[in-house]
């Protein structure tokens, strides 16, 4: 071999050695990110993606895996902007190689990400090609998939736009429109996860399902759902969302006038969320709890739920929550003819409702 | 003393309109990535 020839060769040993330390190292960050973030811990696992990305890697699908789970942890993290961004380039990479799954894959998590953006109609065009691709490719699983995702863009649409005074069932048209169109997908929905046996999408639908028929007013149908939630959480342990199905329940309880039954539900949500070491989620039961038996009359035992409301608030430093808990203090003790406590409990929501720019509580206080 | 059930509804229930169950976001992971190119080449020596 010449000198030239010889010198082309370690040229070229030595741009495949680098191509072969950089693909490795772009490797082992990824791994290194995606472990982390099985175990939950994504801040570090974004680091270690993002310097898997400034190494940089030529294989597109590794690629496609880090933007998407780039993507996901920073959704998990809750910024959306991020999440955004990485799922957006994981779509245009994907299209660009013709990776159909990927691209099904990466409109399925923009939808998600677009919809807690509340750019709900951005959403619906991802969630249809979701659908349409796992259509084209008779993937069952994918349809499905995009069907709870459609039902989840549809819910958040017409939560985003209900009347905050109305009440479930009384809502303008538009929201009652999008969350009869939620109903229908989550149907279609669970058609196909009944047919595929799989319970644990079952139950997260059933979950949503029923709160779509309690914005409706559909409260028997609510509570129909709910159940069915209840039984698989049940079937797999999960407590969390045992404890959702329990407070939903009660809250479709209490429009149903069965306020006895709400207050059951109201106290299995209290014990799980106890033993889930939930405190947010102790003060809420405990503030259902206390109007519950207001609404039953029983206002010994509503002061004794809002009482443990407000020290949990006070714990939590939630002002608003202190608020509410003193507002109902004073109703009940009103109730009970203590005017004395029901004078102290009031002036400490007229103060907490200034302090807070409540003006409706403010108002409320006043009268 | 009587708190009608009208009344309190909007601020009783203090939910927001019911828990939702999570969203599920679609996975791609390089060790699915790679079982999968490891199969295929376990498959063509075959």
């Amino acid at each position: 071999m010449d000198t030239f020839g010889s010198l082309v060769s370690i040229d070229e040993d030595l741009s495949y050695h680098v191509h072969y330390r950089m693909e490795a190292s772009c490797l082992e960050l990824a791994l290194e990110g995606e472990r982390l973030c099985k175990m939950g811990d994504y801040p570090a696992g974004v680091s270690f993606f993002e310097a898997a990305i400034q190494v940089g890697t030529e294989d597109l699908q590794v690629l496609s895996a880090i933007y998407s789970q780039l993507g996901n942890a920073y959704f998990h993290l809750h910024d959306y902007a991020k999440a955004l961004e990485f799922h957006h380039h994981d779509l245009t990479l994907t299209r660009t190689i013709g990776d159909q799954l990927g691209e099904a894959k990466a409109s399925g998590n923009l939808a998600n990400t677009l919809k807690v953006l509340g750019r709900f109609d951005e959403a619906v065009v991802c969630c249809q090609r979701h659908l349409d691709i796992a259509m084209n490719m008779f993937d069952k699983v994918g349809q499905a998939r995009a069907l709870y995702n459609f039902g989840n863009v549809y819910h958040a649409k017409g939560k985003s736009i209900c009347w905050s005074g109305a009440e479930p069932g009384e809502f303008p048209e538009d929201v009652m429109t999008a969350l009869r169109k939620a109903a229908e997908y989550y149907q279609g929905n669970l058609s196909i996860v009944k047919e595929l046996g799989d319970r644990a999408a079952q139950g997260r639908t059933y979950g949503n399902l029923g709160n779509t028929h309690y914005l409706l007013g559909n409260f028997r149908n609510a509570v129909v759902s709910h159940e069915q939630r209840l039984q698989i959480a049940k079937e797999f342990g999960d407590r969390s969302a045992e404890r959702r199905a329990y407070c939903n329940l009660g809250n479709a309880y209490i429009f149903l006038g069965e306020f006895d039954v709400a207050a059951d539900n109201y106290k299995r949500t209290l014990q799980l969320a106890r033993q889930l070491k939930d405190r947010a989620v102790e003060a809420q039961a405990c503030y259902s709890l206390g109007n519950t038996y207001t609404l039953l009359q029983d206002y010994e035992r509503a002061i004794d739920y809002h009482l443990k409301h407000l020290i949990i608030a006070q714990d939590l430093n939630d002002r608003i929550g202190e608020g509410r808990a003193c507002w109902s203090l004073g109703n009940a003790h009103t109730a009970l003819g203590n005017h004395d406590q029901a004078m102290h409990f009031a002036e400490k929501h007229l103060e907490i409702s200034k302090e807070t720019g409540d003006r409706s509580g403010e108002l409320t206080a006043r009268m | 003393g009587e708190v009608e059930s009208s009344a309190l509804s909007p601020h009783i229930v203090h939910s927001e309109g019911g828990q939702m169950d999570p969203e599920t976001m679609e996975t791609k992971t390089l060790t699915d990535y790679f079982s999968k190119l490891q199969m295929g080449s376990v498959t063509s020596k075959q």
